[in-house]
């Protein structure tokens, strides 16, 4: 382990290393998830560069599996933008816990860095110390970011050799990833709440609101409610939609 | 071609204002608690907005029939999920469920 000193001197490779290797366990489903976006994409029209250029441009999984069915519909630009928007918002809590081991290190560097903040990489430095060590940071984000991009590229080789893949209830498989990454992160008995009445109130916005407006409108609505009028809980942590 | 261009370089300019502006400040004092708590719920709120009615509303009407293939594979999704079952596991159970169901139907 280095220390702040260390890490803002100079290149630590052992951190970056502990990081890489702390993260392998991750590399694989962060791959099939990246293969299972770009087969989706692919099949939803887009063109493998344009899932490929999302994923290395946009670089955040589950507001990527947001969009496509969203671009897919030919919904409002405006609306699946604001949308991505809502979705990643959790990544100002990463980068907050994050910012203070990166003192030392220039802008121009930072600004590079932080489009690689992703939860898994966040998880790992976390887990490992507290505050995070920077290196062990850009080690596993080197790992995961390689991991999902890659998976994604061999995901558009393949989703191009299904055809009609509603007929594999493969359109169900956007809806299926929300859900499953709502189900592991209800917690506590207001997470019910927030969920269900963001839910109840999302599908009477869908049956009146043209261009999935309500997505995003349900969403803030209700999670602002629930953080003005539920008790404070003690999570210092982003829960985040796993990648 | 173009507009899904633009769909995405809007989509990274916005993902980018979530991560650059607090890493850059180099924050050192942690956010308010009730903002916190805020940016923690804004996931469990968007997530049900966007999956629930892709499930049961079918062409601008409620789909609550029990036969609604979706119904059930977003059913089988939700459990396993909450047991533990791996991401992709779960949502590979479910999307075959929804097949099958309406091969059969």
């Amino acid at each position: 382990m280095t220390g702040p000193a260390a890490a803002s001197s100079g290149p630590s490779g052992g951190a970056l290393r502990d990081g890489l290797v702390a993260s392998l366990a991750l590399v694989p489903s962060v791959f099939v998830y990246g293969s299972v976006f770009g087969g989706l994409a692919v099949q939803a029209g887009l063109t493998p560069a344009q899932a490929l250029g999302m994923s290395v441009l946009v670089f955040a999984g589950a507001s990527q599996f947001v969009a496509v069915p969203m671009i897919a519909a030919s919904a409002p630009p405006l609306a699946i933008i604001l949308t991505t928007y809502v979705v990643n918002m959790r990544h100002y809590l990463m980068a907050a816990t994050l910012a203070p081991s990166f003192r030392g290190f220039r802008r121009r560097w930072l600004a590079l860095i932080a489009h690689v903040i992703n939860d898994e990489s966040f998880a790992v430095a976390v887990a490992r110390s507290r505050p995070p060590d920077a290196w062990v940071y850009l080690g596993s984000a080197a790992a995961i970011s390689g991991a999902f991009v890659a998976g994604v590229a061999v995901g558009t080789a393949l989703g191009g050799l299904v055809e009609r893949p509603e007929r594999y209830g493969l359109d169900f498989a956007f809806p299926a990833v929300f859900l499953a990454l709502v189900a592991v992160q209800l917690r506590r008995r207001t997470d019910w709440l927030v969920a269900i009445g963001a839910a109840v109130l999302a599908v009477a916005l869908a049956l009146v609101l043209p261009g999935n407006w309500h997505i995003v409108v349900a969403g803030l609505t209700v999670s602002a409610l629930g953080a003005l009028l539920l008790p404070l809980d003690d999570t210092t942590e982003p829960t985040g939609t796993r990648r | 071609m173009s507009r899904v261009w633009l769909v995405i370089g809007g989509m990274a300019v916005a993902t980018y204002l979530t991560r650059a502006p607090m890493f850059l400040a180099l924050a050192r004092r942690p956010l308010p608690p009730r903002v916190r708590l805020w940016l923690r719920l804004v996931p469990l709120a968007v997530l049900p907005a966007l999956a629930v009615p892709l499930v049961l509303v079918r062409d601008g009407r409620l789909a609550l029939g029990l036969a609604n293939p979706a119904l059930w594979g977003a059913a089988v999704v939700f459990v396993l999920a909450a047991r533990g079952v791996n991401l992709l596991a779960s949502v590979a159970v479910a999307v075959a469920v929804v097949a099958l169901l309406r091969a059969l139907g």
